[in-house]
């Protein structure tokens, strides 16, 4: 195996300095899903639900020693630090670099795991051997027994990915661009059929695999912590309701565990690019995050958030309880009635709370002092719910009433680190945007009253 | 009125609950407390942890509460909290009265003892998951990995399992600080604690005088600092956010910011 002759010059730190800062942008951080214990030989374990073993200075947990094994890379996709036409310094781990520092770090619980990405060296089977070697190393001579988390890249032989599914808990392919018109401006080297064919593979490995494990209970694992992906939000011109309708197919299609969006960061200056002079689109990478969970855990469809007509999200509210102000004729719920389903759907009540009310409730009726108990958000869930019939406060169940209560200055949400608020601006001074015409007003344009 | 006075220790509240059932008192006329507070007219009864009376009482719990309710009680009584000897009192007696299923006892978060207990497990929880990933060990010169905590909670106990099964394998010892206790491994055998060991304090007290680092030792924590300011995208800073992430209380052992 050759390494170019500058990667053996540098010193460790200064690969490592090159190698985390190509790594960075790939949002990717759990360690969860995998729970597996110690065989007493090998060094390691895995927790079902993940450990974050440090958070870095922008806030993001660090639970993985994330890195690439090498910045090479034959493509000029243009949104990427280590695009070919790029003039940076450029490195590569030798596999002993990469398994000495993950074991290192490890026994010093400084990590939970490994997270190995590549530039693409050569062609990506090439690469994808490469990296298949090191973990091989990692897992058998190092003995490893803890949480690695793969990139499978695109385009790579069909039989080294499923090689390397024995040997990692999570195998993801990032499929960077929601719409493949995005992906064919900024990564013209890139493919979505050879996005989308790894993951069709990893899925349908993971699938036999269960079935194998019915017969044989020792049989080996294969991508036990399941796959992810990533999408990049704000450096092509998709609005969030296309987006979101790409991450709820991904989650049926190819059964993933977890979609992560990734706010764009423009590292490159190139006319294909947009300019985003407020920085990184953070205030809709979070509401996308918070539609996820709404998706994944709540029960939501992403035609119930969005459509056509409204395809961005509310910037003053947070999904969940936008769409409760637009459907008031669900609400007010009885508390020690309602189903756990229509629960999970009050603002202010998360899964744990619901789970808890409907816990409680066998006991005893619930009174509102009962629910701060149990963690509900009052402040949120007072203008939607009755408890014995009764409303907290006496509130109308009216759109305008309920969102200048939720969306007053000391609620609104603070993003970015100067507290600065996001708000769209608007000739009219209530900046209400979502509010369609009431049926009186629209009589009374048709009329002439207006 | 009676009080049984105990002292803070899960063995002590666990005998002072059997004494409060062997001597058939009115539950609700009795008060297990652990500070030295003195109320008028009331009867105060010291209590002497027993080993026999302690098993008993943590087998009736287990068989009449499950695993996992049990641990809930264990974790609330790990709490710096006063009234943690009370609340578990409290619960034990409302469970015992015959109406929850096992498992299901924190159900009813309406009760005051119920919800407290509830709430200080869950404090106690928090803290023992958060530990697992802020400890950092370093290697000494003879090979053992030691580190430092200084929890809020007595969360030693319930940490020690998830190491001894991860690093099986290696020689390491977690120092709790604040209390004194060590929690020690040899390398392919069981863990243990070891409690008012004072020769052992004064030589991690006067540490680096004491033990010495390892070579190797200094390099790896420049690389992991290192890898930690560099992962940091500079366009989302967010200190704020990072201390609501990592309290304070928990960076000053972690190396990564103590040398920021």
């Amino acid at each position: 195996m050759e390494y170019l002759a500058t990667g053996q010059e540098m010193s460790l730190m200064e690969k490592l300095e090159i190698l985390t800062d190509a790594a960075k942008y790939d949002v990717a951080c759990t360690s969860s899903g995998v729970e597996r214990q110690g065989n007493g030989r090998d060094m390691g374990n895995c927790i079902k639900a993940g450990i974050c073993h440090s958070f870095s200075s922008d806030g993001r947990c660090i639970s993985l020693l994330k890195i690439l094994f090498t910045n090479e890379c034959i493509y000029d996709c243009k949104y990427c630090l280590n695009r070919r036409t790029n003039d940076v310094p450029r490195a590569s781990f030798t596999p002993e670099e990469v398994c000495t520092l993950t074991m290192e770090f490890y026994r010093r619980n400084y990590i939970e795991g490994l997270f190995l990405s590549s530039g693409i060296l050569k062609s990506p089977t090439y690469t994808m051997e490469l990296i298949y070697q090191t973990i091989f190393l990692l897992r058998n001579k190092y003995r490893f027994n803890g949480y690695v988390h793969v990139k499978a890249i695109p385009g790579a032989d069909a039989e080294i990915i499923r090689q390397m599914g024995f040997l990692v808990d999570r195998m993801s392919v990032n499929l960077e661009l929601p719409t493949a018109e995005g992906l064919r401006n900024l990564a013209p080297n890139k493919h979505r059929k050879n996005i989308l064919t790894p993951m069709r593979q990893i899925q349908n490995g993971i699938h036999e695999n269960k079935n194998e494990l019915v017969v044989y209970r020792n049989a080996p694992r294969f991508v036990q912590g399941g796959q992810s992906t990533q999408v990049i939000i704000g450096a092509t011109p998709e609005n969030d309701f296309q987006i979101i309708n790409v991450a709820e197919s991904l989650y049926r299609k190819f059964e993933l565990k977890r979609v992560f969006y990734s706010a764009f960061v423009n590292v490159n200056e190139d006319k294909d690019l947009p300019a985003l002079p407020g920085g990184p689109p953070l205030l809709r990478e979070h509401r996308l995050y918070q539609a996820d969970w709404l998706l994944r855990f709540y029960g939501f469809k992403a035609a119930e958030l969005l459509d056509e007509k409204r395809p961005y999200f509310n910037v003053l509210l947070d999904p969940k309880e936008d769409w409760a102000v637009r459907h008031l004729e669900y609400f007010p719920v009885e508390i020690n009635r309602a189903p756990y389903e229509t629960l999970l759907r009050i603002p202010g009540v998360g899964v744990k709370s619901a789970k808890r009310i409907v816990a409680a409730r066998r006991s005893t009726c619930l009174t509102f002092p009962d629910l701060k108990k149990i963690g509900v958000v009052l402040k949120r869930a007072l203008y939607f719910v009755t408890c014995g019939g009764r409303m907290m406060y006496p509130t109308k169940l009216d759109e305008d009433y309920i969102v200048r209560n939720l969306t007053s200055d000391k609620d609104r949400v603070k993003f970015g680190s100067d507290g600065m608020t996001y708000k769209q601006l608007s000739l009219f001074d209530d900046s209400k945007f979502y509010l369609q015409p009431l049926p009186g007003d629209r009589l009374q344009v048709v009329s002439g009253q207006m | 009125m009676i009080v049984y006075q105990c002292e803070d220790s899960l063995e002590s509240i666990f005998t002072a609950i059997y004494n409060a059932y062997e001597e058939k008192r009115d539950h609700d006329d009795t008060i297990i407390s652990l500070n030295q507070e003195w109320l008028l007219f009331a009867q105060y009864v010291p209590v002497i942890p027993m080993e026999e009376k302690v098993l008993k009482v943590i087998r009736t719990l287990k068989r009449r509460f499950g695993e996992e309710d049990y641990m809930t009680i264990c974790y609330a009584l790990a709490s710096p909290s006063e009234d943690k000897a009370q609340a578990v009192y409290g619960t034990v007696v409302e469970g015992l009265r015959g109406k929850y299923a096992k498992g299901h006892l924190f159900d009813n978060l309406v009760n005051d003892d119920i919800h407290k207990v509830f709430s200080l497990s869950r404090g106690a929880g928090n803290e023992s998951h958060h530990l697992l990933g802020f400890v950092r060990f370093q290697e000494l010169e003879n090979g053992v990995l030691f580190s430092r905590i200084g929890p809020k909670n007595n969360v030693l106990t319930f940490m020690m399992p998830h190491f001894a099964d991860r690093f099986s394998g290696e020689n390491f010892m977690i120092y709790d600080e604040g209390r004194g206790i060590f929690g020690i491994h040899p390398a392919g055998k069981a863990w243990y604690l070891l409690q008012g060991a004072d020769i052992l304090k004064e030589a991690v007290d006067e540490n680096p005088g004491g033990w010495e680092l390892s070579a190797k030792e200094k390099e790896y924590q420049e690389l992991f600092c290192h890898f930690c300011h560099t992962i940091a995208i500079k366009e989302r800073y967010n200190t704020k956010l990072q201390r609501n992430m990592v309290p304070l209380r928990f960076q000053e052992y972690m190396i990564e910011f103590v040398n920021y």
